[in-house]
């Protein structure tokens, strides 16, 4: 490769010195380390042992600093890279002539490409989310993250008593639901929810944020062999299966950091309308089954029933 | 399912929970045996979706209360003894419009020990033999219903799994039924209309099989061959 086809601004013989010079100037710090390390050798007098000690010291300094010497000199001979190419100096790797052993230049310009779609669609999604009322970070989309308040922390530490208090709240709110409150692992909470004869879900929370939810039919084991809730295993049956994974998406969906009493409140709302599952037709195509399951997708606002490919 | 000890402890209900079944019969195509018209549902099952599982049987004998027994009331009344390949360690025994009572496998024993009292009927002996398909979470029961050598009917058992109360779960099942036997689907059986809000039982299952045995062994003897 001629050096002035690749970029006039570029001095590849100083380069290559510079990048000798690093070298040197590597291994002239590493001498002063060791001579650090090694301590005073053994000699006659202390005095000598000093002398010694303090002029192999001194001059590995000055080798350190004569190598950075020629090193800021060199690198002032290398010049400026050029501004021109769009990818600045990651651009010099599509003159890399084995192509097919390392095809890094395609790799990064798919990269590239991949982070901008990102980006853009980041942006619209962010858009989109700010328009609803609830959600899991109120004032922090589309600001800037220096501004973003520290609302979180705070609601992490609410006292357990505090949770009770909702949580029996939202039991007594609702006749056909029952909520079981327990605490097998310290200070987080997990609710055991029976609604009707329906289903029962297992819910994990944190302070009074919801964590995890599980949902499994009413007949279904909800607790390990040692007699604690099973957070784990899922629902044996395929409508339960698609209602547990509606549910993580409403935790998504029901957010507000500085009130998470009425998040778990909208939550549990929305929770309430599966009492029908089996009973309610598809709002949209008015039957009962597709593909051999009910309508498993509850609309967050209306409540609504809908079939998982019937909802918009 | 249920898991019973094999000591007899008397009879029992059980307690457990079960799903929405419906039972029904399908009549035989025009011009079908009942080989062929049970071949044809299958083949809409398979179309469908639905996996076989294995395979089940129900059967189902009469017993006379004896002469013995006396009391003229009593007379004419009928106890069938059931079984379910769903409910191997179980024996349920029937009157019409009757209690329902599920005791351990053994109560078959007891029967022959009470032969004074309750005499088999053994030309009555009646069964659904057939394969098991799932389907989502649906199990269904294709059988066929013989009566001594002959094939005498088909029975459908549909049971949706995850739903504990059969009332709840009726429309959904009718929905299913239909995609499969067409306008055969049944009615809405007499067992779900008294259950309310109640949980679903195994002996209501087979009270809607005794029910349509019933109707069964009262038709006419169904021309499998030789039609033409
Ligand atoms: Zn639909």
């Amino acid at each position: 490769m001629a050096d002035g086809a690749l970029n006039p601004g570029v001095n590849l013989e100083a380069f290559a010195q510079a990048i000798a010079a690093i070298q040197a100037l590597r291994s002239s710090v590493t001498r002063v380390f060791d001579c650090l390390k090694d301590g005073m050798r053994n000699k006659e007098t202390l005095e000598g042992r000093e002398k010694g000690f303090v002029a192999a010291f001194q001059e590995s300094l000055h080798s350190v600093s004569r190598d950075l010497g020629e090193l800021e000199r060199l690198s002032n001979l290398v010049g400026k890279p050029s501004e021109n190419h769009p990818l600045h100096n990651s651009g010099l790797l599509s003159l890399d002539p084995v192509q097919d052993k390392t095809p890094l230049y395609s790799q990064l310009l798919q990269a590239y490409k991949w982070s901008n779609k990102l980006q853009y669609h980041a942006g619209l999604a962010s858009g989109l989310l700010n328009q609803q009322s609830l959600k899991r970070s109120a004032n922090q989309m589309g600001v800037s993250a220096k501004r973003r308040p520290k609302a979180q922390p705070t609601t992490l530490v609410l006292p357990p008593q505090y949770v009770d208090d909702v949580i029996s709240r939202i039991d007594r709110m609702f006749p056909e639901m029952s909520i079981q409150l327990s605490r097998p692992n310290g200070t987080s909470a997990m609710l055991l929810v029976t609604l009707g004869k329906v289903l029962k879900v297992i819910v994990v929370m944190r302070s009074l944020f919801i964590d995890r939810t599980i949902v499994k039919g009413y007949n279904e084991n909800v607790y390990t062999e040692d007699g604690k809730l099973d957070i784990w295993s899922k629902s044996n049956y395929q409508v339960f299966q698609k209602v547990t994974d509606h549910a993580t998406t409403a935790l998504l969906h029901y957010q507000l950091p500085q009130m998470p009493d009425v998040v778990v409140r909208s939550f549990m709302t929305w929770l309430r309308s599966y009492i029908k599952l089996f009973q309610a037709p598809c709002q949209r195509c008015g039957k009962f089954l597709q593909d051999g399951l009910p309508p498993t997708w509850r609309d967050f606002r209306t409540l609504e029933a809908f079939h998982d490919t019937c909802r918009q | 399912m249920q898991r019973r000890s094999g000591r007899s402890d008397g009879v029992r209900k059980v307690a457990s929970g079960h799903s929405g079944v419906g039972v029904s019969q399908v009549p035989v195509a025009e011009g079908k045996s009942v080989q062929q018209t049970v071949e044809l549902l299958a083949r809409r099952l398979e179309a469908l979706g639905a996996d076989k599982q294995g395979t089940f049987g129900v059967d189902c004998e009469t017993y006379h209360t004896a002469a013995a027994l006396g009391t003229q009331g009593q007379t004419g009344k009928l106890m069938y003894v059931m079984h379910n390949s769903e409910y191997p360690l179980s024996c349920f025994a029937l009157f019409e419009n009757g209690p329902c009572l599920v005791a351990d496998a053994n109560f078959d024993t007891l029967m022959v020990k009470l032969k004074g009292f309750f005499q088999n009927a053994k030309a009555n002996k009646i069964e659904s033999r057939g394969t098991r398909y799932q389907y989502c979470d649906f199990l269904v029961k294709l059988g066929t219903v013989t009566m001594g050598p002959s094939a005498r009917g088909i029975s459908v058992e549909v049971e949706y799994c995850p739903c504990v109360i059969a009332n709840d779960c009726w429309n959904l099942l009718m929905e299913f039924m239909q995609s499969f036997m067409g306008s055969h689907a049944p009615g809405i059986p007499s067992v779900f209309s008294t259950k309310h809000d109640s949980a679903y039982s195994p002996g209501d299952t087979m009270v809607q099989y005794m029910e349509l045995f019933n109707k069964i062994r009262k038709q006419q003897q169904v021309p499998v061959a030789g039609i033409r």
